[in-house]
């Protein structure tokens, strides 16, 4: 069924349409779980007030943190943890391999412990190409992070993910 | 965290300190802990997709590869700078217990919008040198003046 899969004018007409929005609650539990996990020892990301000391709102969450969901049973992938929200696409992909292909962040403010941040996430593009076992479906979603008490969006953020 | 870096002071062709790292397994687990990603991909030596990937081992978490170089361009950028934008594309796998050098290169100075901007092209390379996670970033860098 995988190499018989193409991408149809119906998956393209999912392209640009957002899913339910998802709450991202930024921790300081989370964020010093995440510096933990790729090996920082930077104290800007555990003490709160080191990092009031050097001008930021609270611990200040590292790069590549942003996208990191809050878990929720019943409504988060439970290998995965990304949110199964209402709504967006659905492209029933019949291959069971999965990596990653590519993530790109711009960030227009930094990202603190505190923060509360609305994600509005959608298809952006899909490509398919032959690997060496096979054909190769490239997804990629954008996804735009609201701070929910001042509106301002503070990052965007795209992410491709390799299905063969 | 290294002295700040100044907008003034840095030049094209410059290199970024780089970072070594040669994350376990254990490493692993904490990442997935840290970031909801617990596929069995990285970490369970008998998941069965291992095989049907034609890998005979886990592999290191792209995202953890992600973050070593945020890691990296967060500390060239230092407090006082703001990193506005960095991506990378996962080109090839990396092992755990293998070392994993990230590394970076000043492509470019500008100023623009009021911003002292830098463009830099970052990496993480295997210890064959092959760049696996290969990107760029643009960070704001304050001025002395």
């Amino acid at each position: 069924m995988a190499d018989e899969f193409e991408i149809t004018d119906e998956m393209r007409a999912q392209f640009g349409v957002d899913g339910t929005p998802w709450t991202y609650e930024v921790t300081t539990t989370s964020v010093r779980m995440y510096a933990r996990g790729i090996g920082s020892d930077d104290p800007i990301h555990y003490d709160v007030d080191f990092a009031k000391s050097q001008g930021f709102r609270s611990i200040v969450a590292p790069l590549g943190y942003i996208g990191t969901p809050v878990f929720l049973p019943g409504k988060n992938d439970p290998t995965f943890g990304f949110p199964r929200r209402e709504g967006g696409p659905r492209l029933n992909i019949p291959f069971k391999g999965l990596l990653d292909g590519g993530t790109e962040t711009e960030y227009l403010d930094v990202i603190c412990a505190g923060d509360v941040l609305e994600e509005t996430s959608h298809l952006a593009d899909l490509k398919l190409r032959d690997g060496p076992r096979g054909k190769m479906l490239f997804v990629t979603n954008e996804a735009v992070y609201t701070d929910k008490a001042t509106g301002k969006v503070v990052a965007k953020q795209k992410l491709t993910s390799i299905h063969m | 965290m290294a002295d700040q870096m100044y907008f003034e002071d840095v030049k094209e062709g410059q290199e970024l300190a780089p970072i070594k790292i040669s994350p376990d397994k254990s490493q692993l687990v904490k990442f997935a802990a840290g970031s909801g990603d617990f596929n069995p991909l990285h970490f369970d030596e008998k998941f069965p997709m291992l095989k049907a990937m034609g890998l005979s081992d886990n592999i290191v978490h792209g995202r953890f590869k992600y973050a070593q170089v945020g890691r990296l361009v967060f500390a060239f950028a230092g407090y006082k700078g703001r990193v506005k934008k960095f991506g990378v594309n996962y080109r090839g796998m990396d092992m755990p217990n293998k070392e994993i050098t990230v590394g970076g290169v000043v492509t470019a100075k500008r100023q623009e919008g009021g911003e002292n901007l830098v463009d830099l092209d970052v990496w993480a390379q295997d210890v064959d040198g092959k760049k696996t996670t290969p990107g760029t970033a643009t960070v704001a860098l304050p001025s002395k003046g």
